[in-house]
Order: C-alpha cells, then sequence, then structure tokens
C-alpha cells in the first residue's frame, strides 16, 4: 500500500479563505473536501427582527467584492413581497450598477488572482516586476469598475445608495456623462484581456458541467430571469427548492448545494456564456469569435477567458444604458402602507453565478427568516469534482507540483470564499 | 464610510481597515471613526475592508496615510505597533478577515513594484483576539483602539515631529 500526503496551509489568490483536503489511496482518489465556513448563516440569523428596508444595506456587508448582488437578490424579493415592480429607467440603473460590479470583480480575478497562475508567478506582485503593463491593465479595469459603483453604489466597497423600490438618489445626466470616457477605455482594454487571456497557455481538461444560470427572453441575464440549466431545467426562482437542495455535511460548516438527486452543478461565468451567450452584445460576440472561443466551454482553465468576454459585455452593457438615460422623476418606487406579510425569493447573477435569497415579513414588514445561498457555496461540490479529476490525471506529478495543480482548479472557479469561509488550508494525502 | 479624496494629496488621509461585524477585525474602523469625531478639519478619514487595488486608488498620489488594521502575529489581544513602512518590517499577517489576509501587504508590495505609493505611509496594527462573525470587539482591543486613536490623533496634530523621532 502506497502513502502520500501532501498539505499546503494557505491557499493564496482566492476570496477569502477555506481549506482542502485530499485523500488519494493506491493511486485512486478516495475522497475530497473543501471545507468552508459559512458567514452568510451569521447573516440569516442577524437579519431576523430587522425591518424589510434594511437588508439591502446589511447582506451587502457580507461580501467586500460583490455587495451589488447581495443588494440586488435582496431588494428583488423584497419588492416581490411588497407587490413592487421597478422598471424603466431605474431597472436600467440597477443593471448598471451590475456592470460595474461584474467588470472591477472580473478584472480582480483576471488579472491579480488567475494569470499568475498561467505565466508561472507565485502572484501578482512577482508578475509586475517583470511585466507591470499586464497588472496596470488589470487595475485600470478594476478602477473602472469601482468608479460606476461609486456613482451609482454611492461608495465603491459596500454600497449604500440601494434601497428598496429603487434608489436613494439616481445621477444626472452629466454624471453618467463623465464617466464615459473611462467605460470607452475600458472597452478597449477589456478587448485587449480577451486577447491576451486566449494566448495563455491552457492545460488540458474537458469537465461535463451541468451549467446552472439565469435566463432572460431580452437580455443577458444579470438581474432577471428563469432558472435553467443545459440538461432541461428551466424554472421560476420561485421554484427553486424544488429542484435543488443543500444538505450539511461533515467537515464543513456550509450547507453544500446539489441538484435533488445529488449531482453537483456550475454557476459563474461559464455557466451564463455557455447558456446566454447568443445575448451577448456586438463587440463581445464579435472578439469571442475572433479568438476562437467556442458557445460551450467545458475546459475551466478557459474560464479566465470566459470572464474576459464577459468584461467586454458588461462596459458595452454599461455604456448602452448611459447613452439611453433619462433620468427618472423619482428615485424610487414608494412601498404600499401597510407592508404586507408574505415571502419573496429572488435570483441574481453575482459575478461568481446565482445568488439565491429568500425572506418571510411579518404584517408591518419585519423580516421573519431570511435565506442566503451563495454562488460558492453551490459550487462547492462541483469544484470538489473538478479537483478529483485533475488528481485523478496528475497523479505523477510530485507533490508541490500536484499541490500546485490542485490550487489552480480552485481558482478557476474564482470561489468568493469572502462570501462563504474563514480560511483555506489545503492537505492532499495519498496512503 | 469611503470619503472622496481630494485631488492636492496634501491633506493626510487616515485608513480605517477591517469588517466591523467579525469581533476584533473592527478595530482599524473604530480608531477611524475616533479621529474624525475628535480631529477637528485637515484630516481626511476613510473606512475600507481592504482590496489590493482599492488601497492602491486611496493612497496614491498623497503626501501623508496612515492606515490602521488588526493583525495576529501571536501577541496579547489589545497590544499594538506603529510602524513607518519602508523602514521596519511588516507583521506577518496584517488582517485575518480582510480578502486575501494578507492585504495591505501585498498592496505595499504592488505599490511599489508599480511605484504607487504615499511618500509617506505609517500603519498601526492593533493585536487581534478573535475573528468570530457575529462577535463584538474584545475589551482588551477596545482599550488598544482607544490608545491608538490618542497616538494617532497626536501624531496628526504633531506630525513633523513624530515623523523626525521615526526617522531619528
Amino acid at each position: 500500500m502506497s502513502v502520500r500526503t501532501i498539505a499546503v496551509d494557505y491557499l493564496a489568490r482566492v476570496e477569502g479563505e477555506g481549506s482542502l483536503r485530499v485523500r488519494v489511496h493506491d493511486g485512486r482518489v478516495d475522497d475530497v473536501e473543501l471545507q468552508i465556513f459559512e458567514p452568510p448563516r451569521f447573516f440569516e440569523a442577524f437579519l431576523r427582527g430587522r425591518r424589510y428596508s434594511e437588508a439591502p444595506d446589511i447582506t451587502a456587508r457580507i461580501c467586500g467584492i460583490c455587495p451589488v448582488a447581495y443588494q440586488m437578490s435582496s431588494v428583488h424579493a423584497m419588492e416581490q413581497v411588497l407587490g413592487l415592480r421597478v422598471g424603466g429607467q431605474l431597472r436600467a440603473l440597477r443593471r448598471l450598477l451590475y456592470c460595474g460590479e461584474w467588470i472591477e470583480s472580473h478584472a480582480l480575478h483576471v488579472y491579480l488572482l488567475h494569470t499568475p497562475d498561467f505565466l508561472g508567478y507565485p502572484d501578482a506582485v512577482q508578475l509586475a516586476k517583470d511585466d507591470p503593463d499586464t497588472v496596470r491593465r488589470g487595475l485600470a479595469l478594476k478602477k473602472a469598475g469601482n468608479a460606476l459603483m461609486a456613482l451609482l453604489g454611492g461608495r465603491e466597497i459596500h454600497p449604500i445608495n440601494v434601497r428598496v423600490g429603487g434608489f436613494y438618489r439616481v445621477p444626472s445626466r452629466e454624471e453618467l456623462d463623465q464617466i464615459r470616457p473611462t467605460l470607452e477605455s475600458a472597452l478597449d482594454i477589456a478587448e485587449e484581456t480577451v486577447h491576451f487571456a486566449a494566448g495563455l497557455p491552457f492545460p488540458e481538461a474537458d469537465e461535463d458541467y451541468e451549467f446552472v444560470a439565469l435566463q432572460h427572453p431580452e437580455e443577458y441575464a444579470m438581474n432577471e430571469g428563469e432558472i435553467v440549466s443545459n440538461r432541461g431545467l428551466r424554472i421560476p426562482v420561485a421554484r427553486y427548492d424544488e429542484e435543488f437542495e443543500r444538505a450539511p455535511v461533515g467537515y464543513t460548516h456550509a450547507l453544500q448545494s446539489v441538484r435533488k438527486g445529488g449531482t453537483p452543478y456550475l454557476l459563474g461565468a461559464m455557466a451564463r456564456y455557455s447558456l446566454n451567450h447568443g445575448q451577448l452584445t456586438p463587440r463581445a460576440k464579435a472578439v469571442a469569435h475572433e479568438v476562437g472561443l467556442e458557445p460551450l466551454v467545458r475546459n475551466p482553465f478557459r474560464s479566465i477567458v470566459v470572464r474576459a468576454v464577459e468584461m467586454v459585455f458588461a462596459c458595452e452593457e454599461a455604456l448602452r444604458i448611459i447613452a439611453q438615460y433619462d433620468p427618472p422623476s423619482d428615485p424610487w418606487i414608494a412601498p404600499p402602507d401597510p407592508i404586507p406579510a408574505g415571502v419573496g425569493a429572488a435570483a441574481t447573477e453575482a459575478p461568481r453565478g446565482l445568488l439565491f435569497h429568500r425572506y418571510r415579513l411579518a404584517p408591518g414588514g419585519q423580516i421573519e427568516s431570511a435565506e442566503i445561498i451563495a454562488p460558492t457555496a453551490q459550487n462547492q461540490k462541483r469544484i470538489e469534482e473538478d479537483v478529483r479529476h485533475v488528481v485523478e490525471r496528475s497523479l505523477a506529478l510530485d507533490d508541490a507540483a500536484l499541490t500546485g495543480m490542485c490550487e489552480r482548479t480552485i481558482r478557476n472557479h474564482d470561489p468568493c470564499i469572502s462570501c462563504a469561509t474563514h480560511f483555506l488550508r489545503l492537505d492532499v494525502e495519498r496512503t | 464610510m469611503t470619503a472622496e479624496v481630494s485631488s492636492d494629496g496634501r491633506t493626510p488621509l487616515v485608513i480605517g481597515v477591517g469588517n466591523e461585524f467579525r469581533g476584533d477585525d473592527a478595530a482599524g474602523l473604530l480608531v477611524s471613526r475616533e479621529i474624525r469625531r475628535s480631529v477637528k478639519g485637515g484630516v481626511q478619514v476613510v473606512e475600507t475592508p481592504g482590496g489590493v487595488s482599492e488601497l492602491l486608488e486611496l493612497w496614491d498620489g498623497r503626501d501623508r496615510v496612515y492606515l490602521v488594521d488588526a493583525f495576529q502575529s501571536g501577541g496579547a489581544p489589545g497590544t499594538w505597533k506603529r510602524l513607518l513602512v519602508g523602514r521596519e518590517p511588516l507583521p506577518t499577517t496584517t488582517s485575518g478577515t480582510s480578502t486575501h489576509g494578507a492585504t495591505v501587504a501585498s498592496a505595499i508590495a504592488l505599490g511599489q513594484v508599480l511605484d504607487r505609493m504615499p511618500k509617506l505611509l505609517v500603519i498601526y496594527g492593533i493585536e487581534a483576539g478573535h475573528f468570530e462573525p457575529g462577535r463584538d470587539t474584545s475589551e482588551e482591543v477596545l482599550m488598544g483602539v482607544r490608545e491608538v486613536a490618542r497616538a494617532l490623533g497626536q501624531e496628526l496634530e504633531l506630525p513633523n515631529r513624530k515623523t523626525e523621532r521615526e526617522g531619528g
């Protein structure tokens, strides 16, 4: 019997921290356990007894990288209970805010977290020493996304301008015009990023994913749509529980999400692109075609190209919304009086995938219960599968190289463990 | 609260880093709020959960920046250190819960490579005991917060004397 153990105490370049344990027995992978702690559990408890109107600002604190996603899912769920339908320019502004978050989050992942893997650098600092312009491109893109979030959200991190029914304040025509040159420049950099990313060396991988994402009849889905998959799933968000389940597992504080029956699934950029690529904006579609990005991407290492394409989309979409902007007369739609009791569920597309919120309100608007299912918790099982397959393919590697491959495999999915964990350590045990 | 950063870069900037929902990780934020309350005028104060690019954006082009963050190095909770970046090594871990754990150290390293550092960067680090979600900031760390707020307040009032002493 052969015994082999590999341990890494800290997995760098993921958002937040967590741990991974891999056990290899006689050349076979026995166990893969991604262990995460889940702050949403704490926030769910913290929300009970609070006013419905507090949910956007409280849930935005779950994650410094994707606060808009938490705000958007919470306001949509609350508006469902309140019977509010936010449309027109207010809806467009929400989409614009989300564009800012996609740009800044993808720029961080593509340039500062993921690119060093492909070019053989331990981190972005070492990369910047040899190739400062590449890192500067990432920072410029991130700055553009942050600028959009600061303008619409009131500030870059943990925006405070979003409220149930709309915004506290909407921007003037002039304010949006001022940000156009930044976004036009970001669009060019994003296109350049697609070419750059497509030229990176990719390890071989072909994963048979069930991709799950929102789909909307008229647009590349961000805030609204049905939940669909490439295996025939199509349900309204309110029926989420009928098709997905969460189960506690012994080694992690998070509940692991699977399809009913136990099948893992994948959310995020690869899922959105594969399910909705026909709805991308013209330049995003064109540049994806130019670099030969197939409509269905099954190699997770190529997710970096998909994220770059989504940055092109987000810049183009933001510019379109700004060009068509006509400031609404009221920044929000007033809630009904009194606030009714009820249950509201909503999902929106966080940069890392579908973020589900459900709230039960008491008469008058007090939150009785809250349920928040973050993308990373949903992807956890599927990431374990990727790690299992990469270890099976790479057993000939020495311990250091195998460990590095496991880390890369996790980073392919940009797990936002800030949302879902306390720290990440990696142990590979071979027996 | 992340405020607008003035364009001239001469106004001293205090950056409080942390997460107010994670116990002692709130230390940097609490110091920044105390500074905002006690120091009248001539100082800009911002709060942030961290983030490499965000820190670079905040301090790039500034003359004087004072960053306050929780860290864990095995010392007693509530004890604190003042570090002049470029003169002294950083603690191994500057913050336990900001994204990547070592955001501040990474931002400094990247800022130095890309030449995006302030002229003067001073870090006040407060030793944390725990970073658990939902728990209050510990009494020991709150005491450290008060001490750092007092020391930083004095330094903001008399920056030259402090800088000379550090440089001396």
